[in-house]
């Protein structure tokens, strides 16, 4: 268990080393650089022009529907994993089962191509 | 205490207290953006909990299906409402829904909490008895065959069939965009 | 180096599949798509192919269960016992393409002259009924956990078909978010139930249960499982979304809501309670019986103070949802088991048919009226007989009055409860009893509107019914009176011995 554990320190050490270069150079810049705020420079920057109302805005449903489809397909990715890690062990019967399923999406996607999902309009 | 056993009390620990942390922020986040942040850590705590319990690929899913595109999904919602029309939650319709929502709350955490402590001694199973384990198995990718002999073994029909439901939420979301068929007048249907 | 790979690739052996068994199954996947990718051919002047098409897949499936009933000898499993066709499996796979093909006959002309978008509605709905024969054969937490979100998916959207009308979407929402949260709870007691007992499979959850006394988390597990199917069935107190989503969606899809989504939330519960559950009945039956008795009893009370007609009905269908769960509640005292689950399956067939045909006749009435109002149902009688009478058989079968289908089925449920002989029994039957007397009070008072009252604006032109909705008429009045007639047709239906798997006693 330890062991194993220990084979993840690896991922830990690595989050720590991007805080700490994060962390080093901006308190470097930080120490180095002269402050003295204002309105003006706090305002965010549009192309030299003063920006008009906040920062967020409401964004259009087809963003969502991309990320919806995508999240779809993601889920069908996990299913093929575990399938792609050891295709030989299943055969015959594996590959049918992964066509099956393959197809069935398919059919998904031509339904939403036909229907004008994947037009940015 | 040996220094095994304490690194794993320390993973369990930092996992756990992201996954509350988390939870707590997405309910108490004023900024919905914040709340969906809060939502990142708790799932991303999930997936250190899997990995110490040695599941790598689902603790891979977990990033990527849930912390990645699903929280994706989630800030593109906030975004299409608008953050800053938020409203204003102070508002009770019915005055007794919050104090009764936390002791039924308050309870229910009692009462898992103590089910969950009084199996301990029930439930402690030796290596090898019961569920198999990665570890069992001695391999690294001993975990993602596992999950496939199930997956396209017994649970094979289960599997296909969640390709329908995938079907499903692909016409869901034609549906979302698709205009009305025919044009009927507004005033028609909307008093129905 | 493939010799290598194929050399590693161990010993897994596919599952062995018996593909007769799965052909109700297979027909309605493949319907699916068909349904799918011709909505994409077909000129909207020739949508209404579509419901024709539907009806034919539906009918492919039930011609294959049909086949499945007559040729089978005994019970075919499936996956180590995961999925079985039993019989018991097959009256309620039937049961429910019945029941979706009378949707379909309500809903095509309502679909055509509405303006909804048809092609998805019947994909959706053959969707959903997909989930619900799956759930009628699952016998694993993981395959009844995809079966309810096959059938509960779809039923979110079509809740909200009508997609420019507030009160259709309020119908949507509200469903769809106290069904994921049951889902959530439903989830969090599978996970707990398998953390328990180590198997997703009923009959070994069972096994492990009845070995040894329960512990706290197997209660907690047994209470979150069946309040996640309290929810579909809309048990009280898990109801509240039931009277809105049923008024604000588009009438043929509460219909269907009412009658099929409910019966499917009651046979994963008997599924869980007969074969899962045999340890635990100490858990289950008080929890049972409490939310019999609230539900009939809250689910009458408010039915008698609606105006609405649908709303009577939705809250109607609550309260009968309380009778179907009563003989569930002794579900586990020794010797009741076989009756217990007799009555219910009884009770869900005549309910079905009864049900939808009280929708089938306010829908066909509400096309002249456009009202839901109780008050716009006067004069009927004087200007469309015929429904008047089909109405008044509905809605006396649902008051339980003999000789219809209704009667015999509160009969069956009553005998059940009676014959557990304990005092809690006859408590239950007690309330049971009063329920019934304040249920025909307001089945009674919408049939005396029918009969007794003028025609509200004097308006006695005949109701003009197309023949779809005719023929779901005649389905389901056929139904009603033979079930009632003949109950031994029906009492033979569902004299099931035992589910498969499941422990005796």
């Amino acid at each position: 268990m330890s062991v194993y554990l220990r084979e993840y320190l690896t991922v830990v050490w690595f989050g720590v080393a991007a805080l700490a270069i994060g962390g080093l150079l901006l308190g470097l810049a930080a120490l180095v650089r002269p402050s003295k705020p204002s309105y003006d420079k706090g305002i965010a920057y549009e192309s030299g022009v003063d920006p008009v109302g906040i920062g967020w805005s409401q964004s259009q449903i087809r963003y969502y529907v991309f990320a919806l489809l995508f999240v779809i397909f993601d889920v069908e990715a996990v299913f093929l994993f575990p399938w792609a890690a050891n295709v030989e062990r299943y055969g015959t019967f594996g590959l049918v089962v992964m066509l099956v399923f393959i197809v069935l999406l398919l059919d998904g996607l031509v339904y939403a191509w036909k229907r004008g999902l994947l037009r940015w309009v | 205490m040996s220094d095994a056993t304490f690194l794993e009390f320390v993973v369990f620990f930092s996992a756990a207290v992201m996954i509350l942390g988390g939870a707590v922020g997405v309910i108490t986040m004023k900024n919905p953006v914040h709340a969906a942040l809060g939502l990142v850590l708790t799932l991303f705590g999930v997936a250190v909990q899997f990995v110490a319990m040695q599941a790598h690929f689902l603790a891979a899913v977990q990033v990527i299906v849930y912390a990645g595109a699903i929280v994706v999904l989630f800030l593109f919602v906030i975004m299409l409402l608008g953050v800053d029309e938020s409203m204003d939650l102070s508002i009770e319709p019915i005055p007794i829904q919050r104090p009764l929502a936390a002791v039924m709350a308050v309870g229910l955490v009692g009462l898992v909490g103590a089910a969950i402590v009084r199996a301990r001694d029930a439930l402690i199973i030796a290596p090898g008895d019961g569920i198999a384990t990665a570890a069992d198995a001695g391999t690294h990718d001993a975990n993602i065959k596992q999950l496939a002999t199930n997956l396209y073994g017994d649970h094979v029909f289960a599997f296909q069939l969640t390709s329908v439901l995938l079907i499903v939420a692909v016409a869901g979301t034609v549906l979302l965009t698709r205009k009305w068929p025919k044009d009927v007048a507004d005033t028609e249907s909307s008093d129905a | 180096m493939i010799a290598s790979l194929l050399a590693q690739a161990g010993d897994w052996t596919s599952p062995s599949i018996d593909w007769a068994a799965l052909a109700p199954e297979i027909v309605l996947a493949i319907g699916v798509n068909i349904i799918l990718l011709l909505d994409l051919q077909l000129a909207e002047t020739k949508k209404w192919a579509i419901a024709t098409i539907t009806g034919f897949v539906l009918l492919g499936s039930f011609v294959a269960v049909v086949v499945l009933a007559v040729t089978g000898d005994g019970a075919r499993s499936l996956f180590d016992g995961r999925y079985v066709v039993d019989d018991y499996a097959l009256i309620l796979k039937a049961l429910f393409l019945l029941a979706a093909y009378v949707v379909v006959l309500l809903s095509q002309t309502e679909l055509e002259e509405g303006g909804y978008y048809q092609g998805e509605f019947y994909v959706l709905l053959v969707c959903s009924v997909l989930g619900m024969v799956m759930m009628a054969s699952a016998r694993d937490l993981v395959s009844i956990f995809v079966a309810l979100e096959l059938l509960s998916i779809p039923a979110y959207m079509m809740a909200a078909w009508n997609k420019r009308n507030r009160k259709s979407n309020e119908a949507g929402i509200k469903y769809y978010l106290l069904g994921v949260f049951a889902s959530a709870v439903l989830l969090y007691g599978m996970s707990l139930l398998f953390g328990a007992t180590g198997s997703t499979k009923l009959t070994d959850i069972g096994a492990a249960l009845l070995d040894g006394d329960l512990i706290g988390l197997d209660v907690v597990a047994v209470v979150f499982v069946v309040c996640g199917f309290a929810f579909k069935i809309s048990a009280v107190p898990f109801h509240q979304w039931a009277p809105d989503t049923y008024e604000g969606a588009p009438t043929p899809v509460t219909a269907f809501f009412s009658v099929a989504t409910k019966a499917a939330g009651f046979v994963a519960l008997m599924s869980v309670v007969f074969i899962a559950f045999p340890g635990a009945d100490g858990v289950y039956q008080p929890l049972i019986w409490v939310m019999a008795a609230l539900t009939m009893t809250f689910g009458n009370v408010l039915a008698l103070r609606q105006t609405n007609i649908v709303r009577m009905l939705a809250y109607s269908s609550v309260s009968q949802g309380g009778f179907i769960l009563m003989p569930l509640a002794f579900a586990g005292e020794p010797g009741v088991g076989p009756a217990a689950l007799n009555a219910v399956i009884v009770y869900l067939i005549a309910y079905a048919f009864m049900n939808l045909g009280a929708f089938a006749v306010v829908i066909a009435v509400t096309r002249k009226t456009r009202s839901g109002e109780i008050s716009s149902f006067g004069g009927l009688f004087s200007y469309a007989p015929g429904l008047a009478v089909a109405m008044t058989i509905f809605f006396a079968s649902l008051a339980g009055i003999p000789p219809l289908a209704g009667w015999f089925a509160k009969f069956n449920a009553f005998k059940a409860v009676l014959d557990a002989g304990t005092t809690a029994a006859y408590v239950l039957a007690a309330i049971a009893a009063v329920n019934t007397v304040i249920a025909a009070a307001y089945y009674m008072r919408v049939l005396r509107v029918v009969w007794m009252d003028e025609a509200p604006d004097g308006d006695t032109s005949p109701v003009k019914s197309p023949a779809p909705v005719v023929a779901a008429l005649a389905i389901t009045v056929l139904g009603t009176i033979v079930l009632g007639v003949l109950p031994n047709l029906i009492a033979r239906a569902g004299a099931i011995d035992a589910l498969t798997g499941a422990f005796a006693g």
